[in-house]
């Protein structure tokens, strides 16, 4: 046994590979570097090396791989990997494996350069084309936009000018994508001046949640829902993002964005897509993508009456005393950035006509919690009306997208005992109970797909203009007044407009 | 991650089905009452005969296995030679607790000593025990006696078997046998999956392993077979094995070249079992590695 024979990646053989029938359990990316822009940022901290590390701890990442961060902070690649370190401890989910960390430490190499200067990033070509040499990533490249928005059309611009001859190239956006229709379509513009749509992957890590995907496999991989998925059956639904924290230290970006740019612009019509859309011929980007914007183009612009904000004031939440918004560190006095906002919406098809969506999403709200609740019709004549406990109650199928992650439905069931009287219960499924795996977090969902240039789970062009043009409308009308802020108190579920929205059509919000 | 929160148990001596039915039924309802809500998770029925040489090890694993796998288990010792006729049986309902999660999420685990005559019909005390509806998988210690009486009967009842061909003495002509098998239940081989590593490094080496004539191995016999016989297959052409029997894969050479050893650590009995109690189907490839391995003839390395 004399030499040591290396293996060498799949596609380098000619005829297919008998031997990787059955193996490809795992779907591995082909070799590439990642270019992490916004590498001294919060988001590079807190969600992506923790990602990144749980990917390579389960050997997802590719066999010949790099990460190079960039940003204007002075830092040596040392100094960067021994940050991450720290990062990947505070933040990973898994348990610090040394191995698996060295494996991944090894490529990291950081770049500072200000990515605003001509010939900024320079630094940055050669530092990959020396990245091809030692990591073999041949060519390949991911960049990652982890950076404010104002620096996102230069960089697209500037990483464009410096496009190599060989291998692929792959650009994640972060949100926010734009601040209305109008800079959205630039943005957009500038992207196509150098990429086409299959290499840009605008993320809206909501879809990159187990439970938003689960939303997909409830609705289209059973028999049962689907058949009563529609206006006849359904008499509405709630969808609500709720936070309890406030706006901690990022008052300075959420001054400019509030929860309709924040929230409803990305998550919340996403959610809203997803539980209205029709089943995709099949699961390819495309398709997907397809059923979904039409959903978008649908939505009718709720008028004035349809739309509810809100700012929070002082007030309590799980016990402790908090500010209100405008006594937020960083927030002006009299700041008029929604903190709040619900509005009923109606997806003007065959299936859905006359069915309103209830969205709401909030923060300082009671409690943290992500759900979409179908409420179904009532029964037609329940003989034993008067035996219900608290009335009968409609079934309601109820996706618990965070926490608890699973789906429950609300049936009526009888108590055990003398006579018919009628309770409602739960049947729950949840994920942790029937999986007992612990949910892969969405960004290792996201960046991994982006590697494998998959891009079901990100926001296409079209999909992010109608997303903005219906915010475009909404925004205009609150222009024309100027709005009672604060409006309620921290820890309570929302202003009183709020449950008026609904209480007018004779319904209630759920309890978050 | 998780961590146990409570187990809560029986026993019984000369039992019955309905028994242990009935008494499962009341651990669950006293578990309820403690407060935090307990669910039973029905993913898959688990089931394992472990002759008593084997109870230590399943034990072990299926300790490794609760909280992945939420379901059912029950065990069967068999016991044909003691004196008396009888079924005694422990069970057990262990309630785990999850982060994020409200709810303790329970599984069950009853094992059943089947002594005497009553080690005869097993199908017929396990039947009544299954999760309605849920696949049932048997993890068969040891080599099985094909074609024997409790065999066959639970081979009939199970949507999967899962043996560890490790565990058997006459390679290869064992896997004849078990190939016989396949048109009636899926089967799996820890032993197979033991090498998932090897082969994709093996798999690296195409298109130069096209050629190759004879793959050296210093490891389990078992393993060495069904690595032969996996490229026997797959390329389509003879190949010698050279074995140097060891209790672990350690090293593998295609025509006395060494491949790379696999990076990343060993997984344990219970990660493979867990494994293969995500496979619902039928694994091809595998079927056709132990059909082209029943006529390796091993050299001495
Ligand atoms: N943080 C989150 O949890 C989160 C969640 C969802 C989406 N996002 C989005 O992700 C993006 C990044 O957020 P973040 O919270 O990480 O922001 P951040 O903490 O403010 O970090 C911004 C990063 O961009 C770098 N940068 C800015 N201008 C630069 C320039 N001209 N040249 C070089 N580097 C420059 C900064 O580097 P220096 O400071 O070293 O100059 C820093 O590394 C934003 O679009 C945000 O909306 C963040």
């Amino acid at each position: 046994m004399a030499t040591t024979t290396r293996a060498t990646p799949e596609h380098d053989g000619k005829e297919a590979n008998p031997l990787l029938e059955g193996l490809r359990l795992r779907r591995t990316p082909e070799p590439c570097a990642l270019v992490i822009f916004g590498a001294s940022g919060d988001l590079t901290k807190r969600k992506l090396f923790p990602a990144l590390y749980s990917l390579a701890l389960r050997r997802l990442l590719p066999e010949s791989f790099a990460i190079l961060g960039v940003a204007r902070s002075e830092s040596t690649t040392e100094e960067f990997r021994s940050r991450m370190e720290e990062a990947v401890r505070e933040f990973g989910r898994d348990r610090f494996d040394e191995e698996a960390w060295e494996r991944l430490a090894g490529g990291i190499n950081y770049v500072a350069t200000d990515f605003a200067d001509e010939g900024g990033l320079d630094a940055v070509r050669d530092c990959l084309t020396e990245l091809d040499e030692s990591r073999g990533t041949r060519g390949n490249r991911v960049y990652y936009l982890a950076t404010p928005p104002n620096a996102i059309g230069i960089l697209v611009q500037q990483i464009g000018e410096r496009r190599g001859a060989s291998g692929w190239t792959r650009l994640i956006v972060e949100k926010p994508f734009g601040r209305d229709l109008t800079s959205a379509r630039e943005l957009n513009a500038k992207i196509s001046e150098f990429f086409v749509e299959d290499e840009v992957f605008r993320i809206d890590h909501y879809l990159g949640k187990e439970t938003v995907q689960n939303m997909l496999a409830l609705r289209f991989a059973n028999g049962i829902f689907e058949p009563v998925w529609n206006r006849q059956f359904i008499n509405h639904v709630q969808i609500s993002v709720a936070e309890s924290i406030g706006v901690g230290s990022r008052a300075s970006f959420y001054e400019e964005t509030g929860a309709i740019r924040d929230i409803f612009q990305n998550h919340l019509l996403q959610l809203v897509a997803l539980t209205a859309m029709e089943p995709p011929i099949d699961f390819t980007a495309d398709s997907v993508r397809n059923e979904k914007v039409k959903v978008l183009r649908s939505l009718h612009t709720p008028g004035p009456k349809s739309v509810v904000r809100g700012q929070y004031g002082p007030g309590f939440v799980e016990g402790i005393e908090v500010p209100g918004y405008r006594d937020e560190e960083g927030v002006a006095p009299d700041s008029e950035t929604e903190t709040y906002m619900a509005a009923k919406l109606y997806v003007d098809n065959w299936r859905w006509a006359d069915t309103p969506f209830y969205v709401r999403t909030g923060k300082r709200l009671p409690r943290r919690e992500t759900t979409i609740a179908i409420e179904f019709n009532r029964a037609p004549h329940p003989p034993f009306e008067e035996m219900a406990r608290g009335g009968l109650r409609p079934n309601v199928l109820l996706v618990h997208i965070q926490p608890d992650e699973g789906v429950s439905l609300e049936i009526g069931a009888k108590v055990p005992g003398q006579g018919m009287s009628i309770q409602t219960v739960h049947m729950d499924f949840l994920y942790g109970g029937a999986f007992r795996t612990a949910l892969p977090e969405a960004y290792e969902r996201l960046i991994l797909d982006a590697m494998l240039g998959d891009a079901t789970l990100f926001t296409r062009t079209d999909e992010v203009e109608e997303q903005w043009a219906l915010v475009d409308a909404i925004v205009a009308t609150w222009r024309r007044d100027r709005p009672s802020f604060p409006n309620y108190a921290a820890g309570t579920s929302g202003p009183s407009s709020a449950d008026d929205l609904v209480g007018r059509d004779g319904r209630a919000w759920r309890r978050p | 991650m998780s961590a146990l929160a409570h187990i809560d148990d029986w026993t019984g001596g000369d039992t019955t089905v309905a028994e242990i039915d009935r008494r499962l039924g009341d651990l669950r309802r006293s578990v309820e009452q403690e407060g935090v809500p307990d669910l039973r998770t029905s993913v898959l029925t688990h089931l394992a005969w472990v002759p008593p040489e084997y109870e230590q090890a399943a034990t072990d694993t299926l300790a490794g296995l609760a909280e992945r796998h939420p379901s059912r288990a029950i065990l069967l010792v068999p016991e044909p030679e003691a004196e008396t006729d009888g079924l005694d049986a422990e069970i057990s309902v262990r309630c785990f607790s999850l982060p994020g999660l409200e709810a303790h999420v329970c599984s069950e685990v009853i094992e059943l000593r089947l002594r005497g005559k009553r080690a005869v019909a097993p199908a017929s005390i396990v039947s009544p025990l299954l999760i309605a509806d849920l696949p049932v998988f048997i993890r068969w210690r040891g080599r099985p006696d094909f074609g024997s009486g409790p065999f066959e009967q639970l081979v009939e009842l199970v949507d999967r078997l899962v043996v560890d061909s490790g565990e058997w003495a006459d390679l290869p002509a064992a896997y004849a046998q078990l190939a016989s098998l396949f048109d009636r239940v899926a089967a799996s081989d820890i032993a197979w999956s033991r090498s998932l590593e090897w082969r994709r490094q093996l798999a690296g080496l195409w298109p130069g392993i096209a050629s190759a004539r004879r793959l050296t191995v210093a490891g389990p016999r078992a393993d060495a077979l069904l690595l032969t016989g996996w490229l026997r297959s797959r390329l389509e052409r003879e190949l010698e094995l050279e074995l140097e029997e060891r209790p672990e894969l350690e090293r593998l050479a295609v025509d006395g070249a060494a491949v790379e050893t696999p990076a990343g650590s060993r997984r344990s009995a219970s990660d493979l079992l867990s494994a293969e109690l995500e496979q619902f189907t039928r694994d091809p490839v595998y079927e056709q590695a132990v059909l082209a391995c029943a006529d390796v003839q091993p050299i001495s390395a």
